[in-house]
Formats: structure tokens, sequence, C-alpha cells
């Protein structure tokens, strides 16, 4: 395996191409493995704590080498920099037919730098590539500009497909996203900030090759064997239909949704169901990335007959809303009407922004408003004129993201980095404490769901390298219940018994190292949750990725692979100053009882500590510091990584 | 012998065409309810229940809780009264 990888300095206009050697497989496996090597590079020669906005900072696109193969797995591309809201390690996943687009012109990673002097976009198409001029670009949305480039660029020698930033990645709002194809958002981290802060509104790419493979004919019997276990479980058809909306009635049975900023964990109302969806709002559903043997994405156009606020957005289409962005509208800020998410979806697709952070940051606001602690004129100062924050209010939620899309008043600037910031410095600001409303995990980063009653799932929220986040460690094990894995993985089935801490740490050390490896391959996790064999990505999907590598690694070599990726994120973290004390969650988590659900009166604090422990033992890193240890880096072969800890006071001692 | 009620939700929903039913079981046995949906529902139920390498309740993007909101599985057993809940189990997005 061979791959090319795309170098823009942006200051001077340099292009140029390098060859990732099969070596760098060898260790780093792909996609996400290999983004995060190529950043770790970067900062041994740029300073690690520069300003994340800098043009120092590194921004890496970069797509595993299962991704557009024709094994059905699904496609997600990757982005990987310093995070401009969280200050640490930052990266997003996304889909859509961009990343492969990019296999096809003959690059499989880019690497951007720099900061043009004006607003420019990236043409790939196959082996030339060229800055242009984007001020005509600049100020429209992700959709506008996936339809200009569309349009101006054509369909020779492929179709156009787009990695776009909206107006919030252009005023380098902490949490903007970066949008592919004017659809699937990589909304996490603030990778839109970045892109933004170096003036690129957009990357357009068009590839007429193809992919080499090593053993096409490993990869068509494994893809054989993969469909027919996907289309032998009716749930993958449940899921096409519903994709991840067909949680929201799970989690409204448990106790599991974060409604008004998690004061609570039902959703009101009866709108918000998956069946209602299916059956008033639904109109088609499609497969994201053509090489998908689930297609789960669905389209949206609303008549305007579908419900009270469908009147509102007639001729509205984009795509169904995903679980988490209902969520975030339906149970963070409280809104009861299936259009009304869906268009909070739209919206936030459009300006390119993440709507967990945002969410969080206005049901904060809402709530302290909620319990008298300000006043009509607090907050009126915010927004410069009176404004009015009744939960679920449509207008109100969207004034709200205007005024942190476009940075237009002091609110939209105090929460352009999500909750946890806005929360500090709007303390700060009116000298009171709010820190007991603010909801997040590590870094500052908030996620709309319940966590209190799951320890594995509080543990994801606390150590995720990308600040706190569930497709790390994804805790299913545990949230599921799932005793027949917990004996599969540790031999007896306390992993999934919500009540001890017992291998709760340890789920999330292991499973962290699975989905490394999975989002190394440039695989969908979907196909990965609904296949009984997809369960050990090591050996399944390893034998996936030899065909196609010609890596020939066996399971426990991939699982130390996995691993390593994973303690190359946790030494960019420690680079810059990141020990055991930021790997905690907010007040209301640790502290405050679960009000309602299955699950009543828990909290995070009860298991909090001997999990963390328990994740640091597994992973063989310091306890007390949360720190790497030398034996550990070197055992995964990475003593250069240990020597630059050491050099920066990052290594635990001893 | 013991009564258990079932609430069936999405997409079991969507295959029962109802919100729920009411089983009279000789055994209080989970496998015993199971073979009694899956007798009355047909092969799509069953495709959806079971998991055919295992024998036991399909366990890939489904979720079945008693009311306590513990996962039920194919050995377990089942008081006289018992509600379980047939969900769809899947988290992300
Ligand atoms: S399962 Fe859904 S999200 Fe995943 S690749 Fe397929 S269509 Fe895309």
């Amino acid at each position: 395996m061979e791959s090319n990888l795309l170098r823009v300095d942006l200051t001077t206009g340099e292009i140029k191409s390098e060859i990732i050697g099969h070596e760098v497989f060898e260790k780093w496996v792909g996609g996400s493995g290999i983004n995060n090597w190529i950043m770790w590079q970067h900062f041994l020669t740029h300073d690690i704590n520069c300003d994340p906005r800098s043009p120092d900072n590194i921004f890496v696109f970069g797509v595993g080498p299962l991704a557009g193969s024709g094994a059905g797995s699904g496609v997600k591309g990757r982005i990987t920099f310093k995070s401009p809201c969280y200050d640490m390690f930052g990266d997003s996943a996304g889909g859509g037919k961009f990343p492969y687009m990019v296999r096809f012109s003959g690059y499989e990673y880019i690497a951007i730098t720099g900061k043009a002097p004006k607003p420019v976009y990236l043409h790939i198409c196959n082996d030339e590539v060229s800055l242009h001029d984007a001020s005509h670009l600049w100020g429209k949305d992700t959709k506008e500009t996936h339809e200009i480039l569309q349009r101006d660029l054509g369909d020779y020698p492929s179709k156009t497909h787009t990695l776009s930033i909206g107006q919030a990645g252009e005023n380098q709002v902490g949490i903007a996203g970066v949008v592919s194809d004017a659809l699937r958002i990589h909304a996490r981290c603030g990778g839109g900030a970045v892109l933004g802060s170096k003036n690129l509104k957009a990357i357009a790419v068009q590839g007429s090759g193809g992919i080499k493979i090593k053993r096409p004919e490993g990869i068509m019997k494994w893809s054989d064997v993969f469909r027919q276990s996907l289309d032998a479980n009716e749930a993958v058809y449940g899921f096409k239909r519903r994709g991840t909306l067909g949680a929201v009635e799970m989690y409204q049975h448990i106790g599991s949704h974060f409604w008004r900023n998690n004061q609570g964990n039902k959703f009101r109302g009866e709108g918000i169901t998956s069946d209602n969806w299916v059956k008033r709002f639904h109109k088609y559903s499609e497969v994201c990335s053509s090489d998908c043997f689930i297609a789960c994405d669905a389209k949206y156009k609303i008549d305007g007959t579908e419900s009270e606020a469908a009147k509102k957005y007639v001729g509205e289409t984009f795509r169904r809303p995903e679980y988490l962005t209902t969520g975030s509208a339906a149970g963070a800020l409280d809104v009861r009407d299936w259009a009304e998410v869906a268009h909070w979806g739209k919206i936030t697709n459009d300006y390119g922004i993440d709507n967990q952070d945002l969410s969080c940051s206005i049901s904060f606001l809402m709530e302290i408003k909620q319990h008298g602690l300000i006043s009509d004129d607090d907050v009126a100062n915010l927004f410069g004129h009176s404004q009015s924050l009744e939960w679920g209010n449509m207008d109100d939620i969207e004034a709200l993201v205007e005024s942190i899309v476009y940075q237009s008043n002091p609110f939209g600037k105090l929460f352009g980095d999500g909750p946890y910031k806005g929360a500090l410095r709007y303390s700060e600001m009116m000298g009171q404490n709010f820190m007991k409303y603010a909801m997040y995990g590590k870094g500052g980063a908030s996620f709309t769901e319940e966590m209190r009653p799951f320890p594995t799932w509080m543990n994801n929220m606390a150590v995720a390298s990308r600040g706190a986040d569930h497709l790390k460690g994804l805790g299913l094990i545990e949230k599921f219940q799932r005793r027949d894995l917990s004996q599969i993985y540790f031999g007896g089935p306390e992993a999934a018994d919500l009540e001890v801490p017992t291998y709760k740490g340890a789920s999330t050390a292991i499973i962290e190292n699975q989905v490394a490896l999975l989002n190394s391959y440039g695989v969908c996790m979907f196909h990965w949750m609904l296949d009984p064999a997809g369960y050990m990505p090591e050996s399944y999907y390893g034998e996936a990725y030899r065909s196609i590598t010609g890596v020939e690694h066996d399971s426990e070599m991939l699982m130390r692979d996995g691993e390593r990726i994973c303690n190359l994120e946790k030494a960019f973290n420690s680079r810059v100053g990141m020990r055991r004390e930021h790997d905690t969650v907010c007040e209301r988590w640790m502290w405050e009882p679960c009000p309602e659900g299955k699950y009543p009166g828990k909290v995070a604090a009860d298991m909090f500590e001997p999990v963390l422990d328990e994740y640091y033992q597994w992973r063989g890193w310091d306890v007390r510091s949360g720190l790497q240890t030398r034996a550990k880096l070197e055992e995964l072969d990475l003593g250069d990584v240990a020597d630059v800890l050491e050099a920066d006071g990052a290594l635990a001692r001893g | 012998m013991i009564t258990v009620n079932t609430e069936y939700h999405s997409h079991f929903k969507e295959i029962t065409g109802l919100a729920g039913d009411s089983f009279e079981l000789d055994e209080p046995l989970v496998s015993e309810l199971a073979a009694k949906i899956t007798e009355k529902y047909g092969a799509k139920m069953k495709a959806l229940l079971i998991d055919p390498r295992t024998n036991d309740l399909n366990a890939n993007g489904t979720m079945y809780v008693d009311s306590k909101g513990k996962r039920i599985f194919i050995d377990d057993t089942l008081e006289d009264g018992e509600t379980i809940a047939f969900l769809v189990g899947i988290a992300g997005g």
C-alpha cells in the first residue's frame, strides 16, 4: 500500500505531492491513523501551543483504505487539526461521496497549512491542483457554495464534490464544522474555524481514476459474506427506514434524552417519535456514499401538511435528522414539532456549525433565565435588544443561532467556543458562578444525551481524545447491556451491568482501540453496530483491510495498531498540558441525581473514579497523573513519542 | 401459567401493527415468549427477533428491556405480569 499526500501551503501558494510509503501504513493503518501521524509530524516543527486559529495550525483530510473500495462497508472521511474550541486534539468524521472522490483523484490525504492572503478554494482535478479566488463564495452557506462550485466546475472528468465551510467557519466560530457535499457535516471540534482562519472556503474535487487493491478476489469474497450477514438481520431494514432516529423510542423508554439542558431525560409532547417521522416526513431513502450495503440516509421535502409548524417551511428539503440533531433540538431545547427539528438540522448544516455545542450554549442561557438568575435587562445586554428565551420557541432559537454564527453581539462572542468557555466567560462578566448549568465533559465539549446511569458512556465523556464524545469509546456493551459481548471480551457479565464499575474503564480502552481501527479503515460505524460479526473489527474487517492494502497484520497486531493510534492522540493532548484532572465531566452529571427514567437517582460520582482508574490501568498509563509511561510507549514502538513527551515534561515519571 | 405483556416500538411496531400484546406462558421463560411472538408475527419478526447463529434474541440493532430497564436474554426467566419493551437499539448520528 502506498498513498499520495497533497500538501498545500496557503501562505506561499506552494502545492506539492508526497508519497506515503507502505511502512507508514504498517504502523498507522490509514485514515485517521495516518491523519494523526501527519499532524504529529507537523507539530514537531511548529509550536503545538499555537493559537489554533493561527497559520501554524494544520488541517488534514484523510480517507482510509476500505472507503470506496467496493467493500460495501460505508465511507467516512476524517478531518484532523488542533481544536480551536477545546484547545486540544481535534478530529471529526463525515460521509458522503467527497471522501472517495478524493481517492479517485489520486490522493488520499490533504494537509493544509499557512494562511491565504484572501479567501480561496482548492480545486483538485485528478493530478491538476490549483488555488482560486473565492471572494464570490465568501458569505455563502455550504449549500450555496456547493451548488456554485458544482455549476462552475461542471461534470468532467467527474461530477464535482465539495468540502466547504459556511458563515460560522468564515467568522472563525470555534464550534464551526466542515460540510461534505452540502449534506453531511464534520461537526465536532471546530474544523470550520480552522479553515476560516486559513481563508480556505472549500475544497472541490473531481476524480476519474481508480483505487489500487492488492487482492481484488479477497475483497470480493469478503464483501459477499459481509452483505449476506447484514441481509440476514431484519434490524438492518428497520435502520434503513429510520436511521439513528430509531433510538428516539428507546431513549424515551429508558430515560436517555437530554431534556432542557438535561434537567430531565425524556422528551415532552407526543410528536417526536421515529414513527411520526416515517409516517409524515419520510420521502425516500438513499445511500450516502454508493459504497454501503445499508443505505440509511433519507430525504424529506416539506409540503406544509405534515405538522403545525410545517407550514413555515413549505418547500424545505434536506436529510432526515440524525438522533443527535433530534436530541439537541427536541431534547436540549425542547422543540416539539418534527418540522422545526428538521429545520434545526438544516440550518446548522447550512451555516456549518456543531449542533451539540450550539444547543448546549443556548440551553445554558435558557436555563439560567428560567431560574431567574439573570434579568430581562441582562439578556438585553447580551443581544443589544430585548430577547425572549422561551424553551422550544424556534424563532428565539434561530435568533440565538444567528448571534453565534455571525458573532453579532456579546452572546455570540461569549459562546462561540461552546457552553463551557461561554459559561466561564459569562460568569466572569456577571461576577456570578453559573457553571452548575454548563453541560460538558472533557475539553468543555458537550453532548446531548443523559449520561448519569451509564458509567462507561460517562467515562467516554471524560477521556475521549477529542473532547466529550461517544464515538471514540462507544460504550455499547453497557448502554445496551450486552452481557453476551461482556462474556466474550472479559469472560464475565460485569461490563454490561449498570450497577458495578467493573470493566467499564476497560471497555472504553478496548473499544477505543477498535474504533480507532474502524476510523482508520475509513468505514461507517453503523455496519459494525448492526452486524453480529462486526464486533471484532480487528479480525473481521482486518481480513478486508489485508486484502486491500497487503499490510499482513493479524488481529493481535491490528489491535496494537489501534492502541498505538489512541496513544498518539493522547500524546498530543499531554503535550498541550492535559492531565488526569482534565478527564472529567460537568457538575450536573457528576453530582445532581438523574431525575427520571428507568434509572433515577444515579450520579456520575457513584463510579467515576474507580472507572477512570481502571481505564488508565488498562491503558498502561500512570493512574495518578493520567500520563503515558515510557514502557507502554516503547511496547507500542513509540519510543520517539516518549522522547518528545519527556522533553515537554509530559511523560509519567519513574 | 403466567401472563406477560409486551410493548412494541418503532420497527417492532411496524411489523406487528400494534403498540403491545399480552401472552400467556406455560413456563416463565423468555424463550417461550419469543417463540409465541415469532409464531404470531411470522418470518419477518423471526428475522428481527432471533439470531440464527446463536438462537438467542438478536442483539444487533435491537433492545429488549423489562420494566426495570434491564435487558433480557433468551435464557432469562420472567415474572407474572411483567412488561417487556421491544425497542430499536442504536446510537450515534
Ligand atoms: S449506513 Fe448510512 S451513514 Fe453509513 S455509509 Fe451507509 S448510508 Fe452512509
